[in-house]
């Protein structure tokens, strides 16, 4: 036990020692002269991102709640975020780093503006960016909690070879589809879920999807992606029947107001032990 | 000159006995010795041109650019030093990054010409430096509707209707005062301003040049961005064709 | 007692853990004048199964193939930064680094994170400046000795002893008056690369979906033949004279 009330520290007030009368060797510790507080847990969360391939993009959707704990604290919070004409961001996992995160990519996306080279980010690279910045803040043990999901299509550019002399440039339609997370893992697939998604709809979207991301229409993609998200509402406790959906085509991106799904729970009277039912 | 040889115009610190600073007013002839550059302030937006010097044929054409992007809604055109241009352009780019970093929303122009008005003018303090031999016209269009502003050598700045700096600008100043800034669109700004760049130019005719617009209003979707081909073309049919119709 | 005040006082916090094992498993074999590196290409963390092709084997150089197992996340950043050191040494020397020196390259590297350390294990394979195949094995803080053959990550336990037995022959005998081979050909290496493979698939829950198997010949190798009308065979060689490197791609099963 230290009996040395100097040492038990203090807040910030000067309650103790107040004009500074202790010799500098023994005067009374701050509370936060430990040092920086790093992240250790998220607090206000968001929970699954979905996203797929289809015929003529990427579709991705994410419900608007952010939670504190087990409690419906947000519940108008857009968690799909464009970056740029061509990509979209989706965050799970702590909302006041998805929000810095977004203003990092503002402020990348602005730089590019500036530098006026004709050069716009693809998908791609701020992938790659948003993997690097992940992992160096891993690494510092500070991390940034979220699991993101980035989307886009970008129009790659290819140079006729018949003139290379004034090479027109011949549009290349690329999907890109891919994971990063707070440990800097990443990956790619033609179906990607975040979170409890990962577990409840990503089976249901590989059944949906693999093999068929070439033939898959918008209103298909969306009837997929209802169904997915309606499963996760019923079955996802931090989850909430309002949703968004954005679309990333060679028009460019396309975020959805929120909707509201249609869920019925009438079959809850007949299970016991839940509802009116009073043995 | 009739402060050469006497020893007051050595150093950016050091007043003459009538209370000028004549490093100043030398980089005041750095701005003079420029392509034109203007700025309209009119309706609903921003047109910046400029007349683009062209100081050999063996230059990439556009690849020497004079207007330059700040921010998404802020554009900067300079004329003097290209150099320092550049310079004052990065600077301007960090206060801007700085103002979102803080507000995590886009600056207010105001605020950044302040900004840069104080930097400028502390490079007129010390005599281990040289003032900035350029001015700089700034635009950009908020919620609080278009607003232009140049910079000058000194470090002062005014806000402005219409501006011009560098070898035109006394053409320029009395053709943007025969217009009715207030009335016009954007693009019979884009217009006017290649108009009054080709007509500025013809006291410096054997010269190339080349004609550069930028703009920020609704039609840019509230960017600033270089005018679109189509009509960046127009305006220099037009603008030639005037020419001929003049005086 | 200052400390035990603390430790009394402050809430035991769970901390962040900055590592993760995203599982599949890594080969290689080396030949006379040839080196196999393989390794599947599922990622998975838990029983989530995270992509059906995240690439684990990588080619550095026309003589050079590197397989890294264990924290993707750190495998992929090794793999940059190795692969960033070679163009440096590139722009330097005007030439490829050799295998030797790229092994002891990641020793280097590993050890300098040695209180932080890449949670990855590295296999490298390719062709050693006289000609011969090589394998130079690693663990992750960059301990390293060159064999003939290494299995590592979430099978190792399984294929390394097959590989024991089949290229070292290790618990056989010779027949009276005959001898083990020193090095095998490549047509006897590349179906026990693949029953390594199907057999971990089978056994192994972190082990699946796609196969990619990196062949590295030295010039003018007898080895060439054969391996070029395989089925899912594609040449990846980089420059025309000297060693060439193929990649042979196989389903494994999905489940």
């Amino acid at each position: 036990m230290d009996h040395f009330p100097s040492n038990w520290g203090r807040p910030r007030n000067d309650a103790i020692d107040q004009y500074a009368t202790y010799p500098i060797h023994s005067r009374p510790k701050d509370s936060f002269a430990e040092g920086v507080q790093r992240t250790q847990q998220p607090i206000v969360t968001g929970t699954s991102v979905l996203a797929f391939k289809f015929k003529d993009g990427i579709m991705m959707a994410a419900d608007t709640l952010a939670s504190y704990g087990s409690l419906a604290r947000f519940k108008d919070v857009q968690r799909l975020h464009a970056v740029g004409n061509h990509t979209v961001v989706g965050a799970g996992g702590d909302m006041s780093d998805f929000q810095y995160i977004q203003n990092l990519l503002e402020q990348l996306i602005v730089d590019e503006i500036s530098a006026q080279d004709h050069h716009t980010l693809s998908p791609a690279e701020i992938h790659e960016y948003l993997s690097q910045v992940m992992y160096a803040r891993r690494s510092k043990i500070d991390p940034l909690w979220n699991s993101l999901l980035v989307g886009g299509f970008k129009d790659g550019e290819k140079y006729q070879p018949s003139n290379p002399r004034r090479p027109l440039p011949l549009t290349v339609y690329l999907r890109f589809l891919a994971y990063v997370d707070l440990l800097g893992t990443t990956y790619s697939a033609s179906t990607l879920a975040t979170g409890y998604g990962a577990h409840i709809a990503q089976p249901l979207l590989r059944k949906a999807v693999e093999s068929r991301e070439e033939i898959l229409t918008e209103e298909q993609a969306l009837k997929i992606m209802e169904a997915c998200m309606k499963v996760l509402f019923y079955r996802d406790a931090r989850s909430l029947n309002k949703y968004q959906v954005a679309t990333i085509t060679k028009d460019g991106v396309k975020i959805s107001d929120s909707k509201t799904l249609d869920t019925s729970w009438s079959f809850a009277e007949n299970i016991r032990g839940y509802g009116a039912q009073t043995q | 000159m009739t402060s050469i040889g006497t020893g007051y115009d050595l150093s950016a610190s050091t007043y003459s006995p009538d209370g000028r600073i004549f490093q100043i007013e030398y980089a005041g002839k750095a701005v003079e010795n420029s392509g034109t550059v203007i700025g309209l302030k009119v309706k609903d937006g921003i047109v910046l041109a400029v007349e683009n010097l062209i100081h050999s044929k063996l230059l990439v054409p556009e690849a020497n650019r004079r207007i330059q992007t700040v921010d998404r809604h802020i554009g900067l055109a300079t004329a003097g030093f290209l150099a320092d241009g550049r310079q004052i352009a990065n600077r301007a780019r960090d206060e801007c990054a700085s103002q979102r970093d803080l507000f995590s929303r886009g600056p207010e122009l105001k605020t950044i010409v302040n900004r840069l008005g104080l930097y400028v003018q502390a490079y007129t303090l010390y005599s281990s430096v040289r003032p900035f031999g350029i001015s700089t016209i700034l635009g950009t269009v908020d919620k609080n509707g278009p607003s232009l502003h140049v910079i000058e050598p000194s470090g002062v700045s005014f806000g402005y209707h219409g501006a011009a700096i560098g070898k035109g600008r006394q053409l320029a100043k009395t053709e943007l005062e025969k217009l009715k800034l207030s009335e016009l669109s954007m693009s019979e700004a884009v217009l006017e301003a290649a108009r009054i760049i080709y007509l500025v130019h013809e006291d410096a005719k054997e010269k190339d040049f080349e004609l550069e617009v930028s703009w920020i209003g609704p039609e840019s979707n509230f960017t600033h961005v270089h005018v679109p081909n189509e009509l960046y073309k127009e305006a220099c049919t037009k603008a030639k064709a005037a020419l001929e119709t003049f005086d | 007692m200052p400390g035990s005040m603390v430790a009394m006082t402050q809430p035991v916090q769970q901390s962040f853990n900055p590592y993760t094992e995203n599982g599949g498993t890594i080969l290689a074999i080396a030949g006379s004048d040839f080196s196999v590196i393989a390794g599947d290409t599922r990622q998975s963390e838990g029983y989530s199964i995270q992509t059906r092709y995240a690439p684990k084997v990588f080619r550095l150089t026309d003589k050079a193939v590197l397989a890294v197992n264990g924290f993707a996340a750190d495998g992929n950043m090794f793999v940059k930064k190795v692969k960033q050191r070679l163009e440096w040494y590139r722009h330097a020397h005007a030439k490829d680094m050799p295998i030797r020196a790229i092994a002891r390259l990641i020793q280097t590297m590993l050890y300098a994170r040695r209180f932080f350390p890449y949670y990855v294990y590295n296999i490298l394979g390719g062709i050693e400046e006289d000609g011969t195949g090589a394998v130079y094995s690693f663990d992750p803080v960059g301990s390293y000795e060159r064999e003939t053959c290494r299995a590592a990550g979430a099978a190792q336990s399984l294929v390394q002893p097959f590989l024991d037995n089949q290229i070292y022959f290790k618990n056989q005998t010779p027949a009276a008056g005959t001898q083990f081979p020193q090095h095998l050909p490549l047509t006897s290496v590349l179906p026990l690369v693949i029953d390594s493979f199907t057999s971990a698939t089978e056994r192994h829950i972190e082990v699946g979906d796609g196969l990619e198997i990196y062949v590295v010949v030295a010039s003018g190798s007898t080895s060439l033949q054969g391996l070029q009308n395989l089925r899912g065979v594609q040449e990846v060689t980089g420059t025309t004279d000297g060693e060439r490197v193929f990649v042979i791609r196989r389903e494994l099963k999905k489940d």
